[in-house]
């Protein structure tokens, strides 16, 4: 099934975003029709993105003609547009410079354009300025505390830097603002098994972390019936609890989460173990109403489910 | 079982066309005219400040805790307590730190709100003068005919909103003068705008507002003083007790979930 | 399965149709009637009520109708919020066909996903020099135009 235009392509693998671009030509041809739908600029923006991602230039410059047209340059989404295609099209480290000279320009005069700002927050990352880029998103999130948006993009640099408990502060500011977006619960579940992985084993740390995370997928799964990134976790957290059950260290409460019993996670384990070779029997075999999955996720559950088989 | 003797009023049919369409059609056209003439004077929504936004933001940021502290272990939820309630108390967020607690300022003197009540006064007078006009056309052309019977019999009841202007004791409520069709229409009107125009239109607020729905409470309008809602919101925080949807989640899950 | 539900439903409305048409036919003759005694014998109102496998015959018809359209719904919407989203998560976009086999107008999937993917914040030089290498790479069989 083609990927609709109506969402954002960023997700898509390549194979389906070029697909997306090679409805350029089609669009732009009906756009001449004078009446105007909702999903309309939605489909320019989504096209713009697709063609730049693949690499179309001369349709991408189309889309943002005729949006640019239709809102005016002004406009504080087509300014950030405008500022996206000439990211792409920067050939070297000067001219990328030149658009984050236009960037500040613009902050100058205007310093509430969320859109530009986070273009240039973006652009910073993508520089490897990160620590710039986390500077200036904290100040983005001083003023608007209420961007989930942001405070996971926040998340995801502390992340790649390694700061687990940032990333973790930030990941559960944007859960507050979206306390029932499953795949974030998830995602801090994730985060919270990293740090647990890194913060060296047997500490009291570690443990807080491993029965945070275990909480986290237990929540997504409650959220989300048979989400398979959940269930994923939630085998990797008690697998893991399972092994290192011996040095459990007494816990002390302080407002963080306790481990549950260790029979308690014995059977959290089998029933990840038993909804993992249900999904991925069904997927594989491509049931109907089992075909939603991700292939790349169904394929790591199987690599998962075959490793315990090995090892028990 | 007595029976009603059926009043009958003969009545020229050219009423129908010259009387009964003519104020219906006008009041399409009005209303029509009225939504695009509003969409013309709109001005742009006016621009916030940094500061603005932020004071504004940061409330909603304190509100939110409250409504989700529950996504939260008890350990961050209290470190965000306490310093939420410790930036809220001392006025942090604030536009103007040094105005606080000066009680609110007054709403006539400040410029930005005076555009506010500008705004509003279009809306109204887009409103009014266009009512005004028609209601004194049809009052000096119109008053008093009976221009339709309805089809439908109706009780006693609706004789003064249908006769309008038609100073007749014994008349049947069936019959309807133009002044009154000229309500009707006011009200009634609603769904056409709504299929002409679609559904945000101007011309249907009328409607809406004469129908007696009041305005959302304004959160962030003028006259509300911004410190005394972080005050306010800083002893909501502080009393909540913490509870999260992460205890127990897992006994839950292994009793609400078989495979 | 719609062709049962439509016929269903139509035979229903056949139904109403008639038993509209009786109770009319029925209203005029009683009043032909009424008119025709009401010359001969003054003031005898002849107060009868419709026949009563008319009113039968309606009812039927309604409950036939209701039958109908009932039977020709689509599947009702999950309204649990953990079944809707697993039915995302398990099913894509094909736990949400419409009756004419296209994707639901109001289908968003996830509503969450932005705040993974985050489109104000999209690294478009990256995924172009990712998209370059996986065309050069082959790009899964289709290449490029």
């Amino acid at each position: 099934m083609a990927p609709s235009l109506l969402f954002n392509p960023a997700k898509l693998p390549p194979s389906e975003a070029l697909q997306l671009a090679q409805q350029a030509p089609v669009v732009l041809q009906g756009s001449s029709s004078p009446s105007e739908t909702v999903d309309q600029w939605a489909t320019y923006e989504n096209l713009l993105l697709a063609c730049l991602r693949t690499g179309d230039d001369e349709a991408a410059a189309k889309c943002m003609d005729q949006l640019e047209a239709r809102f005016g340059p002004d406009n504080e989404r087509v300014m950030a547009l405008r500022g996206l295609l000439s990211e792409a099209q920067a050939e070297n480290n000067g001219e990328l410079e030149a658009v984050l000279k236009q960037y500040d320009a613009i902050l100058e005069g205007n310093s509430t354009n969320l859109p530009i700002t986070k273009r240039r927050i973006a652009l910073l990352r993508s520089m490897g300025r990160v620590s710039d880029a986390a500077t200036a998103l904290v100040q983005l999130l001083d003023f608007s505390p209420t961007d989930a948006e942001a405070w996971s993009e926040l998340s995801d640099l502390y992340f790649t830097q390694g700061m687990y408990s940032q990333a973790i502060y930030a990941l559960e500011e944007a859960l507050l603002l979206s306390p029932n977006a499953w795949n974030i619960h998830a995602r801090l579940g994730e985060v919270q098994y990293m740090a647990a992985t890194t913060s060296g084993s047997g500490g009291g740390s570690q443990q807080k972390y491993l029965a945070e995370a275990l909480k986290r997928f237990a929540r997504s799964i409650e959220l989300c019936d048979d989400y398979l990134r959940g269930y994923y976790g939630l085998k990797l957290v008690t697998t893991r609890l399972l092994k290192e059950q011996a040095k459990q260290a007494k816990q002390t409460d302080d407002g963080e989460f306790t481990l549950p019993d260790p029979k308690t996670i014995e059977r959290l384990d089998e029933l990840a173990t038993a909804k993992l070779s249900e999904i991925v029997r069904h997927s594989t075999l491509k049931d109907r109403g089992w075909r939603g999955y991700d292939e790349r996720e169904v394929a790591a559950a199987r690599e998962l489910l075959s490793q315990n088989g090995i090892e028990r | 079982m007595a029976q009603v003797p059926v009043q009958t009023i003969h009545r020229d049919p050219q009423l129908f066309y010259w009387i009964l369409f003519p104020i219906t059609i006008v009041m399409i056209l009005t209303g029509v005219l009225r939504h695009y003439a509003s969409v013309l004077m709109q001005s742009a929504p006016k621009k916030l400040d940094q500061k603005a936004i932020r004071e504004q933001r940061s409330l909603l940021h304190g509100i939110n805790l409250r409504g989700n502290f529950h996504a939260l272990s008890k350990k961050s939820f209290a470190t965000r307590r306490d310093a939420l309630v410790t930036a809220f108390e001392s006025g942090a967020y604030l536009k103007d730190p040094e105005r606080a607690g000066q009680g609110q300022p007054n709403p006539l003197s400040d410029p930005s709100s005076m555009e506010g009540m500008m705004g509003m006064m279009k809306n109204q007078m887009a409103m009014i003068i266009p009512n005004t006009l028609i209601m004194s056309w049809i009052n000096a052309f119109f008053s008093g005919y009976v221009i339709m019977k309805l089809p439908f019999p109706l009780t006693i009841k609706f004789k003064s909103m249908l006769q309008a202007g038609v100073m007749t004791k014994d008349m049947d409520p069936r019959w309807m003068s133009s002044i009154s069709w000229y309500f009707l229409c006011i009200f009634g009107l609603q769904s056409v705008f709504n299929f002409l125009l679609g559904s945000d239109n101007a011309a249907s607020q009328m409607a809406q507002q004469m129908g007696g729905m009041g305005a959302a409470p304004q959160m962030f309008g003028p006259g509300v003083d911004p410190d005394k809602q972080f005050k306010a919101e800083a002893e909501n925080l502080a009393v909540i007790e913490h509870y999260s949807v992460l205890d127990d989640v897992e006994e839950r899950l292994l009793e609400g979930i078989t495979v | 399965m719609t062709w049962i539900s439509n016929t269903i439903t139509v035979f229903g409305g056949l139904l109403l149709a008639h038993a509209c048409y009786s109770a009319q036919e029925h209203a005029a003759l009683q009043s032909f009637r009424a008119a025709a005694t009401s010359t001969l014998t003054s003031s005898t109102p002849v107060a009868s009520s419709l026949p009563v496998d008319i009113a039968i015959e309606t009812i039927a018809a309604t409950l036939v109708i209701v039958l109908g359209l009932v039977l020709g719904t689509r599947p009702l919407r999950p309204i649990q919020w953990r079944v809707w989203a697993g039915k995302i998560e398990r099913e894509g976009e094909e736990g949400f066909l419409g009756n004419n086999g296209e994707v639901e107008k109001d289908y968003m999937g996830n509503p969450f996903t932005y705040l993974e993917s985050r489109p104000s914040f999209v690294d478009i030089r990256r995924q172009r020099k990712e998209f370059a290498e996986w065309i050069k790479n082959g790009g899964g069989g289709t290449g490029k135009k």
